[in-house]
């Protein structure tokens, strides 16, 4: 059995999840922790992933990232190409799991008492160090659940990668576009080990981080 | 030396405040919602005022004409926030040393053990807060703050967090301590007897502007207003008509009598005729005549007043009697004039259980006169 869609899904995952933490914990610390005009906007942007069919995410993903679209042809200047690679397997994949991060991770930050920043900051912390020595701390079980709903959701991104990555066997077939491939060609074995294999790979995340490290979804 | 002037204006709610204290520990006393939590916050630097400008000794943290404003990180202010305020997820010593980390390593480890010692805490170190006393985490809240060589110290309710007899110790522990390291401090309470243990100078604040700002002495004698007397919780706070005023006397009239009380020469408040007059009586001030001691004569027994005992609280070591004075009107305090205050001996002694008509006597110096 061919495992390539297997190994490129989990690395796409995890390079998504980390594109994912790097966008989507400053924006969670902006929603969690700043009043501005336009939060109310921010806020119902962040959860269009989620309600949006992933066919129409993707369609405007791909005329952005397009040989025609503005960030294609500025890439194609410079001699590199998104669309139809695995890094746009992982761009669609972020894009349809950032708001899982976001949320949880707000919510994290929320419960975090601004007093105890407050004390950080007359104690003569720089805003960079309350973060990491204060608000990460007290707020990381709540980040990382939202970082393992992230991958989970980036490992099972269908829709999206369809649209901007294709599905090239070899090249940006992932798990679940391999799985609609094999039932298409009714290899329905292959369909069913290769489905379990997801099945298994969140299983063990979801429930095996939340009895180790005490996670709530 | 503190010097402070601050604008802060929110919907239904403005701070406008001015006061200077060279004093050890300031006091912001008055009741909740008056603003001495958004000043001690202005001090510190988490909350811009409008206007303003906040001098510490020589340095000044804000003057918003000259765009000047410090960040809380620049000011070197100790914070001990009401409820404390501790890292959780730290240990009783990485809360203390907490402020030292732009020192060496081994500076902050001496400072550190330094401060667990005089605050009494070595061997609490390894600790979580949650598992301290409430007497034990406001000092750790207390040597966080210190550690860092605050060039003030500010308290907000440093006392309301803790049950009530580790209050009364705690609060005279608290006072032996700001004595000690030094450090001039601003502390933010409600409860007077608080202001008045821990500050030398007391500032009152109502609704979101300072009314008086005194030498706690001073404050406790002599408050300057109706509105000063009522907040500090005074009994019998009353008004009055003047009669006539002198740099000596003022004369009053109230609830038909006519009293005589002490003006103050310093303060030279001289009302004209017929203008209302605020006063106060201590309540442990009024005298009870005997009667078996014979008619009592004009000279001891100034503002002679006749009433009846109707109501009387038991304060343990004193009763509290609820006076209505044989007046016609209404009485000036509900269903009673005066509140009296006898030690239970005299009670006992007089058996004001069972005789409850009396003469009551004001001498003049006991009527302290409000300005208005």
């Amino acid at each position: 059995m061919d495992l390539f869609p297997l190994w490129l899904s989990l690395r796409v995952a995890l390079s998504a999840t980390a594109l994912t933490l790097a966008v989507g914990i400053p924006v969670a610390l902006l929603l969690a922790r700043v009043r501005f005009a336009g939060r109310g906007l921010l806020e119902a942007v962040v959860v269009l992933p989620l309600v949006l069919p992933p066919t129409v995410l993707g369609y405007y993903l791909l005329v952005v990232i397009g040989s025609r679209g503005p960030l294609g042809r500025a890439l194609a200047a410079v001699g590199l190409e998104l669309a139809f690679t695995w890094w746009a397997a992982v761009l669609a994949a972020s894009i349809g799991s950032v708001a899982l991060l976001i949320k949880s991770a707000q919510a994290g930050f929320e419960t975090v008492d601004r007093q105890l920043e407050q004390a950080a900051r007359t104690l003569g912390r720089s805003e960079w160090s309350v973060f990491w020595s204060v608000t990460l701390p007290l707020a990381w079980r709540a980040v990382l659940a939202g970082a393992v709903l992230a991958f989970c959701r980036a490992l099972g991104e269908f829709g999206i990668t369809l649209m901007v990555a294709g599905n090239i066997p070899g090249r940006t077939q992932t798990l679940p576009l391999a799985i609609y491939d094999r039932v298409q060609a009714a290899q329905m074995d292959e369909a069913h080990a290769l489905a379990l294999i997801a099945v298994g790979i969140v299983v063990v995340l979801v429930f095996g981080l939340s009895r180790v490290a005490r996670l709530r979804y | 030396m503190v010097s402070v002037e601050l604008v802060k204006r929110y919907p239904g709610f403005t701070l406008d405040v001015r006061w200077e204290a060279e004093d050890a520990v300031v006091g912001l006393f008055g009741p909740s919602g008056a603003g001495k939590t958004l000043t001690l916050q202005c001090l510190a630097g988490l909350i811009t005022p409008d206007a303003g400008r906040i001098v510490v000794d020589d340095r000044v943290f804000l003057d918003t004409a000259a765009g000047v404003a410090l960040p809380p990180q620049a000011r070197r202010v100790g914070y001990v926030f009401q409820g404390y305020a501790l890292f959780p997820h730290l240990s009783v010593a990485e809360n203390v040393a907490f402020g030292l980390r732009d020192r060496p390593r081994a500076e902050r480890a001496r400072r550190g053990a330094e401060v667990l010692e005089r605050l009494g805490l070595a061997g609490l170190e390894r600790r979580r807060p949650r598992e301290l006393s409430g007497g034990q985490r406001q000092r750790v809240a207390l040597g966080r703050a210190l550690a860092i060589d605050p060039a003030l110290l500010l308290l907000d309710e440093p006392l309301s967090a803790l049950d009530a007899p580790l209050r009364r110790a705690l609060r005279d522990e608290l006072r032996e301590l700001l004595a000690a390291w030094g450090t001039a401090a601003v502390v933010v309470t409600h409860d007077f007897t608080e202001a008045y243990r821990l500050a030398d100078r007391i500032v009152v604040y109502e609704a979101g502007r300072v009314i008086q700002s005194a030498p706690r002495a001073e404050l406790l004698w002599r408050p300057a207003s109706e509105a000063v007397a009522r907040i500090m919780g005074l009994s019998n706070v009353l008004r009055g008509t003047v009669l006539k005023a002198t740099p000596e006397r003022i004369q009053l009239r109230w609830r038909g009598q006519t009293l005589e009380a002490v003006n103050s020469p310093t303060r030279s408040y001289l009302p004209p005729p017929e203008r209302p007059i605020a006063f106060f009586v201590r309540p442990e001030y009024v005298r009870l005549i005997r009667k078996d001691r014979g008619a009592p004569d004009a000279l001891h027994h100034m503002n002679l007043m006749r009433g009846r005992v109707v109501g009387e609280v038991d304060f343990g070591t004193v009763w509290s009697l609820r006076v209505r004075l044989d007046a016609p009107g209404p009485p000036a305090q509900g269903d009673f004039d005066l509140e009296v205050e006898v030690p239970h001996l005299v009670y006992e002694i007089l058996e004001i259980d069972r005789d409850r008509h009396w003469e009551f006597s004001l001498h003049r110096g006991s009527i302290h006169v409000l300005p208005s």
